[in-house]
């Protein structure tokens, strides 16, 4: 067995279809956790560091915290749970837990041999020695409260409090580190790393020749200065805000976002001008809630929540804010709880909901607001009337349909309460997608009716008989329905005097004679036949008013004046048929639907051309040269909620209501309170950013970590729960917790911290002594080796010819145009519904969710990105352009050439071996061509050098 | 089992994991995890894909009772669809049955008809929404409205590639886009390197196809030359740093690539292929992508899903008679040949073909706009509809499940998407419970929490 296996199985672990563990020959397994397990066969077992790992991957499954699922009433996250019922402290012998993992008989097996799960002698043998200990539990790291740790004092060298704690760390387990690197080679790491972009020649010619102690933090603080700054780490944010600039799951094509780049440009501006980190994330939650004005930038800020993936499911739209907020700002996943209590993590469906509340609340506004005061041109004037116009056209039209098919739906009562009686069920709207006619049932419009019947009370007039007759048994209804009317009938009294009352200033009977006389005419048998009785009269009640409308409105032109108590407005006049109208006209009543929820029934053609209609005003966003930019905001609802908690995730399986409020775990030290309505993200951000939380520092020092030295402190970057990866330094990471919290949330000063370590100049240096002790380089003995990532690869080559606009923010771009837009590749456009071919080909990230970490894949297709692409070959072109004027011998251009792109001369191999290429591309003329020109040898080798290995791994 | 360690570059990322090659730099990685949960009776899956949704009852789903009742309303409650239906539409087209088996099929499939015998018909398929997007989504992805993984992206993940020349998992499309487009190939949260490559199959020049496959400005013999300049500084710069895996997986990755500008176009080029063969599979795109589709199952490809065309071609609201003729005339000469082909070449047997809409269609006629005059096409179904399979493991000449009496809703063994997911993965060799990926702290399956082999329609 070799640490060459070893290395690779903890990469299986990443990749594997089906967790290479159950798969695995039985010695290698062995052997793998022989090796692997250095830790626990120290003396001190860690609940949290050592027990924990083992419990959630292969028990908490089904002893653990999600209550439908746990098995035996039995849980083994919690002291309480598991002792003294299965575990015995000191005494595993006596202890069911350890019984069972070593049971013989399958039956008695845990984890069931069924499960494909089994733990390793030496993960027994870890469960073993911590019952042996007293089997102590600890609160899970990530949600204790973040410590202010004591500095190791190591025997080695080290210059920074960074470097005390890693190398005291590494000291312990006996590994030395690599060598570190020049400072060519530094200021290129540092140059890449804070910018995406190389350095030029002066650049490095400057660094190595400055002698003062302060050389390299002079380095850091200009390019921590430079707007090429943001543009880099704004980049890696906006993996984690999954940013695109369309909407996603478009059926037919893609729809644009008009005003996500304001977003983009938004994060930009705050890492240029270190935005202090708790502001930073308050505003991308609740900017809209702090009280800015309107015109703030900053509330371009909630484009965090808004530029998401546009599902058409409103429940879907809110779970992937639960997931971007929670695991982008929090590393939890809390996003699982969603249909069960989280199966590892102590997060409940209630937790879940109340994010769901939280957000949920809120929607984008009709108009978006504009940011700054635009400058009043032509193209501004011209945008402003246009938008008007379309406005509306579209406005008026929505009107006039929905007005219509309100008139129609006045029709239909008789249509829907016979699907009530027929005991239709509430119908999940989530997911409806249907065109309609004028003859279906809507179901939203069912889901109204149903719901206003269910609030009416016995003693209506109208609805009273149907309430009372609604609850007959269907057996006896026709007879105990004519006793039921009979005595409403009697109630009311003599009928004539009811059928009089058609003046203004009647008083209407205790129950509205009309639907006694339907119900009296008809003889219900069934709850159909009242839906029927119910349906035709408010038909003719609706008939009569538009009749009775049309008519007095006649009068207004017609000869003499007829008075409003006229016998001829008897209808309109009576107030047994007013009655009857207000279950069809009065604000909340089912069929008085509107805006948006109302469009959205229309029958298809209408909403087809409407939504045309839409269309051209987001076009008109989109495409005017004068449309100003706008802040992608939420607007918290007046009317929001109450929210439940949705059983199984089902949208029409209610569970308890649920308040909106922070996850109890994290909550426990903070202030619980619910989130006041009206602010309820303001609550959320306020929560987030509290000292007293202890994930969100915790997760943005490890993403700062992660973006310099390849992997996170965490190496699970968003899942810091008990399925996560442990820190490899806890003391470490709190220790920039700390440090960022007393540095005022300031990221550039965390950079600082880092870049300044010795750790940052380690060499990416392979050493396979050190390997073998540290297969995945948790002590950070070297540093990785990492390829350029496609933005900074497009963007370097670029650079390097000279050709790179550096121009700042506004509408994407669109990165594939012929002639090139040279501009950053931030700036280019992204599809969410069709991922670029540079992107997918060179790992980028994947828009449609929250980015922690993009993959690695090394595949064929680069290559012939690098071998084909217009793209190198032109950069070729713009590059020997500059190199021929730059020098004028050969030895020279290529000098300079290596100067350009890999900051070093080249050595006389290296010349050699360039010359003569290029001097026989000179000398032999292409097939069926003359001589060449004299450019195109050195297009080719500038090719050559774009391509190199040496151009997309910086050392 | 031991894996080739080239097998094990491969499934590190469809070429090497950056990860893993630091591992595989030295001797003995042979040794590790088998790829699969039991052996495979198939090792690549051609999908065919019917999008628009091919109607049952006109195709493999004869019912009597449908026929008798043409002009009436069916006696029980409407089934919600996208759209109104009205009375019984009767097929317009003739049944007969086939081969040994006597599976039924129209006339609108004469050729495709003589292949029964290795056909298994899945008469009773449902999914749960009348609309093309959510249900392509969840025959392509398993879930109808979050973004998941395609069926390809999973199995190029899981078994790795076969041929590193071209990419595992390919789709063809003559002439656009289906609808939901990229979507319907989409990796989600695997690497981007599993993602399906789009190939529009109406362009005519194989180099075309896929991105940068030529050089438009070297002759061979210039690139040659720039490409081993290249290759030698590579290999200084690897010198001066030794055991750098992700440094020499990129230098083997520029060799791949250099041969798979030659071998990519090839495969894709059908004009290299008999004249007997190019009869045998017919003219017209659909035809034509099929002969391609074989070209790329026999050079590696693990999955190639070929679609009729852009948007929906299978959609026959208005015209079932016209319509439903004109499109299975389309690729039922190429189907036939398809499965006949790979049968001569000995591929049938490792090689499984689904041929599927998204949903099936009304029996009933789709009315008109508002309700005024019947059209003589079918509404979208997802009550109930056929689908078969061939090859890789599937028991030919099987029926299995029913409709009711008029083919509107599943009556009998209803086969879900899942189910549909965990059959064809079993057939790969895989336990759909257990191949699954850790993505944002869940163990994500294709088939989500549900499945069940369908076990009547293996071997």
């Amino acid at each position: 067995m070799t640490p060459i296996l070893r290395r690779l199985l903890t990469v299986w672990q990443g990749s594997s279809p089906a967790g290479a563990a159950g798969r695995m020959p039985w010695w290698i397994l062995c052997a793998t956790l022989a090796l692997s397990s250095g830790r626990s066969l120290a003396a001190d077992i860690r609940y949290d560091r050592d027990v924990r790992p083992i419990l959630a991957e292969h028990c908490l499954g089904c002893h653990g915290p999600d209550a439908p699922a746990r098995q035996a009433d039995l849980r083994l996250d919690t002291e309480d749970g598991a002792k003294p019922r299965v575990i015995v402290p000191h005494r595993p012998d006596e202890s069911e837990f350890i019984r069972r993992l070593l049971a013989s008989d399958p039956a008695e097996r845990m984890p069931p041999p069924d499960t494909g799960r089994e733990l390793t002698a030496t993960e027994i043998d870890t469960l073993r020695r911590w019952v042996e200990a007293g089997a102590p539990y600890e609160k899970h790291w990530a949600f204790s409260p973040i410590k202010r740790p004591v500095v190791p004092s190591p025997v080695g060298p080290a210059s920074t409090d960074i470097d005390r704690f890693l190398v005291a760390a590494r000291e312990a387990r006996g590994v030395g580190t690599v060598a570190t690197i020049s400072r060519r080679e530094l200021i290129r790491r540092a140059t890449y790393d804070l910018t995406g972009l190389p350095p030029n020649w002066e650049e490095v010619a400057a660094f190595e020749a400055d002698s003062s102690p302060q050389a390299f933090a002079t380095v850091v603080d200009r390019l921590l200065a430079s707007p090429r700054y943001g543009e880099r780490w704004g980049r890696h944010w906006l993996d984690i805000a999954r940013y695109a600039d369309t909407h996603g799951g478009s059926a037919i094509g893609f729809t644009k976002f008009p005003f996500s780049y304001t977003y983009r440009d938004y994060v930009v501006q705050s890492f240029n001008g270190d935005v202090p980190w708790n502001r930073f994330v308050a505003e991308q939650v609740a900017a809209d809630q702090m009280g800015l004005a309107e015109t703030d930038p900053a509330l371009a800020a909630l484009g965090f929540l808004t530029i998401g993936m546009q599902f058409r499911n409103r429940n879907d739209l809110v779970d992937d804010q639960i997931d971007v907020v929670s695991r982008g700002l929090m590393g939890l996943t809390i996003a699982c709880a969603r249909c069960h209590d989280h199966k590892y993590d102590p997060i409940s469906t209630a937790d879940y909901y109340s994010l769901h509340a939280t957000l949920a609340a809120s929607r984008p506004p009709e108009t978006l607001p504009v940011i700054g005061t635009p400058a009043e041109t032509p193209a501004l004037a011209e945008y402003r009337h246009e938008l008007q116009r379309r406005r509306t056209v579209r406005d008026d039209m929505a009107t006039d349909q929905v007005a219509v098919m309100q008139g129609r739906l006045r029709m239909q009562v008789g249509l829907y309460l016979r699907e009530l009686a027929k005991g239709t069920p509430e119908q999940d709207l989530s997911s409806a997608f249907l065109s309609f006619r004028t003859d279906e049932v809507r179901p939203h419009i069912l889901n109204r009716w149903r719901d206003y019947l269910a609030a009416i009370t016995d003693n209506d007039p109208v609805f009273g008989p149907w309430i009372r007759l609604r609850q007959l048994p269907a057996d006896q209804f026709a007879t105990r329905s004519s006793e039921i009317v009979a005595v409403l009938l009697a109630d009311n009294g003599d009928p004539a005097a009811a059928s009089a009352k058609n003046g203004l200033a009647e008083e209407t009977p205790k129950w509205n004679p009309l639907v006694l006389a339907a119900l009296a005419d008809r003889k219900p048998e069934s709850l159909a036949d009242v839906a029927d009785a119910y349906g035709f009269l408010f038909a003719e009640v609706h008939r009569q008013w538009l009749k009775g409308l049309a008519e007095a409105s006649e009068e207004a032109v017609g000869d003499g004046i007829i008075t409003d108590e006229d016998p001829r407005h008897a209808t309109i006049n009576s107030p047994i048929h007013r009655q009857l109208r207000h279950h069809l006209f009065a604000d909340g009543t089912p069929t008085m639907i509107g805006g948006q929820a109302a469009q959205s029934l229309l029958n298809r053609t209408v909403q087809d051309t409407l939504a045309g209609k839409g269309g051209a005003i987001h076009d008109l966003h989109l495409g005017s040269p004068g449309s100003p930019p706008r802040s992608m905001v939420l607007t918290e609802q007046d009317d929001a909620g109450p929210f439940h908690i949705l059983r199984r995730g089902n949208a029409i399986n209610r569970g308890e209501v649920v308040e909106a409020r922070f996850p109890t775990i994290l909550a426990a030290a903070a202030d619980n309170k619910p989130f006041p309505a009206g602010r309820r993200r303001l609550g959320l951000a306020a929560a987030l950013v509290s000292p007293d939380n202890p994930l969100l520092r915790r997760v943005i020092v490890n993403w700062a970590w992660q973006r310099h030295f390849g992997a996170g402190l965490v190496r699970t970057p968003d899942d810091f729960g008990t399925r996560g990866q442990p820190p490899t330094h806890p003391e470490l990471l709190d220790h920039l917790a700390s440090g960022f919290l007393d540095d005022g949330w300031s990221l550039k000063s965390l950079h600082r911290r880092i870049m300044l370590s010795d750790a940052y100049r380690l060499g990416a240096t392979e050493v396979a002594a050190s390997r073998q002790v540290d297969p995945d380089d948790e002590l950070l003995w070297r540093m990785p080796r990492r390829r350029l990532d496609v933005e900074s690869m497009r963007d370097a080559m670029l650079a390097v010819s000279g050709e790179l606009d550096t121009t700042m923010g506004g509408a994407p771009v669109d990165l594939a145009a012929a002639p090139i837009i040279p501009r950053r590749s931030i700036y280019g456009f992204v599809n969410r519904d069709i991922v670029s071919s540079l992107s997918g080909t060179f790992d980028g990230a994947n828009p449609t969710a929250c980015t922690v970490r993009r993959p690695e894949t090394t595949i064929p297709q680069q290559a012939l990105f690098a071998l084909n692409s217009d793209f190198i070959q032109d950069r070729a072109v713009a590059l020997s352009k500059l190199a021929m004027q730059a020098a004028d011998t050969d030895e020279a251009r290529v000098a300079w050439l290596f100067g350009r792109l890999f900051s070093r001369q080249p050595s006389a191999e290296e010349t050699a071996s360039a010359l003569v290429y290029t001097r026989q591309q000179a000398a032999t003329p292409d097939a069926g061509d003359g001589p060449l020109p004299p450019e195109l040898p050195w297009q080719r080798l500038a090719h050559v050098l774009l391509a190199a290995n040496e151009f997309l791994f910086p050392d | 089992m031991h894996i080739p360690r080239r097998e094990l570059l491969r499934r590190s990322g469809m070429g090497f994991g950056t990860l893993a090659l630091a591992s595989l730099l030295s001797r003995d990685a042979d040794a590790v995890a088998t790829p699969s949960h039991f052996p495979a009776r198939a090792k690549r899956v051609i999908h065919v894909m019917l999008n628009g949704g091919m109607s049952q009852v006109d195709t493999f789903d004869p019912k009597p009772e449908l026929q008798a009742r043409g002009g009436q309303m069916l006696p029980f409650e409407n089934l919600q669809t996208e759209r109104k239906t009205g009375v019984a539409l009767p097929s317009p087209f003739r049944f007969a049955r086939h081969g040994d088996s006597g599976i039924p099929v129209s006339e609108i499939f004469p050729n495709l008809a003589r292949c029964v015998d290795d056909m298994a018909v899945i008469r009773s398929m449902h999914v749960e929404l009348p609309n093309h997007e959510m249900s392509l989504m969840l025959l392509n992805t398993g879930d109808m409205r979050q973004v998941r993984p395609s069926f390809g992206s999973w199995l190029t993940w899981g078994m790795g590639q076969e041929n590193d020349n071209l990419p595992g998992f390919i789709s063809l499309v003559p002439g656009g886009m289906p609808v939901g487009g990229a979507g319907n190939w989409r990796s989600a949260f695997l690497p981007g390197a599993f993602q399906g490559t789009h190939v529009d199959t109406s362009k005519a020049d194989p180099s075309a196809l896929i991105d940068h496959i030529r050089n438009s400005r070297l002759t061979p013999q210039r690139q040659r030359e720039q490409f081993d300049l290249l290759q030698h500084l590579n290999a200084r710069h690897l010198a001066d740093r030794p055991g750098e895996a992700a440094i020499e997986a990129r230098i083997r990755s520029f060799e791949l690539a250099y041969r798979m500008q030659l071998e990519a176009t090839d495969a894709f080029d059908i004009r290299q292929e008999p004249e007997h063969i190019i009869r045998m599979y017919g003219e017209g795109p659909q035809n034509r992508q099929l002969l391609m589709a074989r070209r790329l199952v026999e050079r590696g490809v693990r999955f190639v899903q070929t679609w009729h065309g852009n948007m929906q071609p299978w959609d026959s609201h208005s015209n079932i008679k016209d319509e439903h003729r004109r499109v299975a005339g389309e690729c039922d000469q190429g189907l036939a040949a398809l499965l006949s082909d790979l049968k001569s070449r000995g591929m049938l047997d490792s090689t499984l073909v689904l041929c599927s809409g998204e949903f099936g269609r009304t029996p009933s006629v789709e009315m008109g706009q508002n309700g005024a005059g019947a059209s003589q096409g079918r509404d979208h179904s997802h009550w109930g509809f056929s689908l078969w399979l061939a090859g890789g493991g599937v028991k030919g000449g099987t029926i299995h499940g029913a409709t009711d009496d008029f083919g509107f809703k599943v009556a009998e063994n209803p086969v879900s998407v899942h189910d549909l997911h965990a059959t064809m993965l079993h057939l790969l060799g895989f336990d759909h419970t257990r191949l699954t990926y850790r993505y944002a702290g869940r163990d994500y399956r294709l088939t989500d929490v549900e499945g069940e082999v369908v076990r009547p329609i293996l071997a």
